[in-house]
């Protein structure tokens, strides 16, 4: 098992437990030390975010990549960009936020792109090859 | 010789009483240009006691600038004597003592006598038939649309500003000119053809009904018109008076809708289309999918590990789900595709959907209020289904810790019934107000809340239906109270 530096964990943001089971799957098997999170909601995922400076870091580990999904039930991807912009910068310091979604809407995109806190843009599934683009990306061996 | 004179004698008498009664102004003109007689209606009109006038050159009548050539024009007539009207095409104007002008027509016969050649002129005040024309002129000059008046040769006699603007031609350029310069040369040839038909039975009519009319201006531009005929009764003759208007913004505006008609029943056509795609091509490898798990579970599912019998009941799993999604779309594009409006007892609707949902009433203690309901218009089928969408909604999102209590009333609106159900459940944020009504989006986990998200969004169909609305009021953990409108007129909706 690999071990990237600065990639402690991800966070899955997914209300679809069978994605969720799929996505930790595709981590596993690409072979990383790396703890997965899964946060079913947004309130969820904003909760653990906070929720970092008071609770040990072994609890509440520091997450590399977010894997983001667009469509949940009440709060959505976008509404978790919002919170998330609010959020004090030293909170979402190396923090990559990678859109995984079935979203086919073009408007979808272009928004993403224009979005500054969203650095990938990535269609399900989630696949090996694009979780190791997305590390070779943002986390260059030292 | 005395028998035979006095009857002559008797005569003449009788004619010169009735040349004085006559209601025309007489006049007769010897050939030097002097009265030599007029008849009472003269004195009446020029306002002269005939004494002053018999003897006097007859240029006393005439205004001073007529007067020069006046002469002349008489020595002409004497030359070539035939009854006929003085001055066709020109206005004439005549003076009365107190040198005041008035328009007048005159006609001239020659008489042959004796004493020598006299010219019995006949003259008549056109001062109020200049009037009504002026005043006609007036009405047409200030219509809204292009006017022409045309005579039964088809010339051009009068026409308005409107007319110029329309037409780009100046009036003086247009007038005395055939009608058929502002007709497309297509049909210009048949026009005449139109013209003499009309005239031999006027009436007031629209020009061309069903066909599309086409006029050119100045600058051969073909523009689409709409004509009124109107026949009119002229000093001039029969003449008609068109009346004309542009319709082009029109033609393009009818076009655009007919345009958009046309994609609108393309759309439709893809939607079923659609319908039928998500019913029968999606569903065949679905079944088969679904096929599949069942043998794996059956045969297989003792011989995976942990992980791989998880990812197969997550298989079964989200094949149910699509199935789900795939009927409740189906469900939602059929929606009124084949009902009829009719006449609807709420309370009896709403005592079968009691009896329907008896089992999640019961099992979760539900109390329903129901005030009494009116007997409305609607499609019956939809209408249960919203009844039913709203009530189990009421039933599905109560708290925990509290029974479900529902109340369903009405309001009678100036033209609508607007009926509330009110819950005591969990409520929402109103941000997600609209949200709630859109297909397949939902606000809560679907592991507490199964569903498929498509109620609501079957709601809002059912509403644009039946024209009416829905909407929600709603606070989070304090209820919400969901209001939809229907006419009450049936015809309205």
């Amino acid at each position: 098992m690999k071990k990237i530096s600065g990639l402690d964990c991800i966070i899955l943001v997914d209300d679809d437990k069978i994605t969720n089971f799929i996505n930790k799957k595709i981590i596993k098997r690409a072979d990383i030390d790396v703890a997965v999170k899964v946060n079913s909601s947004v309130t969820e995922a904003l909760n653990y975010l906070k929720g970092m400076n008071t609770h040990p870091i072994n609890e509440y580990p520091r997450p590399g990549i977010i894997f983001l999904d667009i469509n949940m039930p009440g709060m959505n991807g976008w509404d978790f960009i919002d919170e998330y912009k609010k959020l004090p910068n030293e909170q979402k310091k190396k923090i990559i936020i990678a859109m995984l979604t079935t979203s086919i809407n073009p408007d979808d995109e272009n928004i993403a792109n224009l979005t500054p806190e969203i650095n990938m843009y990535l269609q399900k599934p989630l696949t090996v090859e694009k979780l190791e683009n997305t590390i070779d990306s943002y986390f260059p061996i030292a | 010789m005395s028998t035979l004179k006095k009857p002559f004698k008797h005569n003449e008498l009788t004619f010169q009483v009735m040349v004085d009664a006559a209601p025309n102004a007489l006049i007769l003109v010897n050939q030097e240009g002097k009265i030599a007689y007029v008849n009472s209606y003269v004195e009446k009109l020029f306002q002269y006691d005939r004494s002053e006038v018999i003897g006097q050159k007859i240029e006393v009548l005439i205004p001073t600038r007529y007067k020069g050539r006046h002469t002349e024009h008489l020595q002409g007539f004497f030359n070539n004597p035939e009854a006929r009207m003085m001055g066709v095409g020109r206005e004439l104007f005549a003076l009365k003592k107190d040198k005041t002008e008035f328009p007048v027509e005159i006609g001239l016969n020659p008489i042959i006598t004796v004493d020598g050649n006299l010219v019995l002129t006949s003259i008549i005040d056109i001062t109020e038939r200049k009037k009504a024309e002026e005043r006609f002129r007036l009405v047409v000059e200030s219509a809204p649309s292009a006017m022409i008046l045309a005579d039964k040769k088809g010339i051009i006699r009068l026409v308005n500003t409107q007319t110029e603007k329309l037409f780009k031609y100046r009036r003086e350029e247009i007038l005395g000119q055939k009608i058929e310069i502002l007709i497309p040369d297509e049909i210009r040839g048949s026009h005449p053809k139109y013209r003499k038909e009309f005239s031999k039975n006027p009436e007031v009519r629209s020009m061309g009904a069903g066909r599309d009319l086409y006029a050119v201006d100045r600058d051969n531009n073909r523009f689409p018109v709409e004509i009124g005929l109107n026949p009119m009764d002229t000093s001039d003759g029969h003449m008609v008076l068109a009346s004309i208007i542009d319709i082009t913004a029109r033609k393009k505006a009818e076009e655009a809708s007919k345009n958009y008609t046309k994609k609108l029943e393309h759309k439709n056509k893809e939607l079923e289309q659609f319908t039928f795609i998500a019913s029968h091509d999606l569903q065949e490898p679905l079944k088969s999918i679904s096929s599949l798990t069942d043998i794996l579970t059956e045969d297989y599912f003792d011989k995976f590990d942990e992980e791989g019998q998880n990812s197969l009941s997550f298989l079964t799993e989200s094949t149910e789900r699509m199935r789900e999604l795939i009927t409740a779309l189906l469900d939602y594009s059929r929606l009124g595709q084949k009902s009829q409006l009719e006449e609807i007892d709420c309370n009896e609707l709403i005592e079968k959907i009691k009896i329907d949902l008896a089992s999640s009433i019961e099992e979760t203690n539900a109390n329903i209020k129901i005030a009494p309901l009116p007997v409305i218009w609607g499609y019956k089928t939809e209408l249960r289904l919203l009844f039913q969408n709203l009530i189990s909604n009421a039933i599905k999102f109560r708290k925990k810790d509290s029974d479900p209590s529902i109340t369903i009333s009405v309001q009678k609106l100036d033209e609508a019934w607007q009926f509330k159900i009110e819950d005591n459940g969990i409520g929402m944020d109103m941000k997600f107000a609209d949200k709630i009504f859109t297909i397949f989006q939902q606000l809560n986990p679907k592991d507490k809340y199964p569903g498929t998200g498509i109620g609501l969004s079957h709601c809002k169909k059912i509403m644009e239906l039946h024209d009416g609305d829905i909407w929600v009021n709603s606070q989070l953990d304090q209820g919400s109270i969901f209001y939809f409108t229907i006419n009450t007129n049936p015809q309205k909706s």
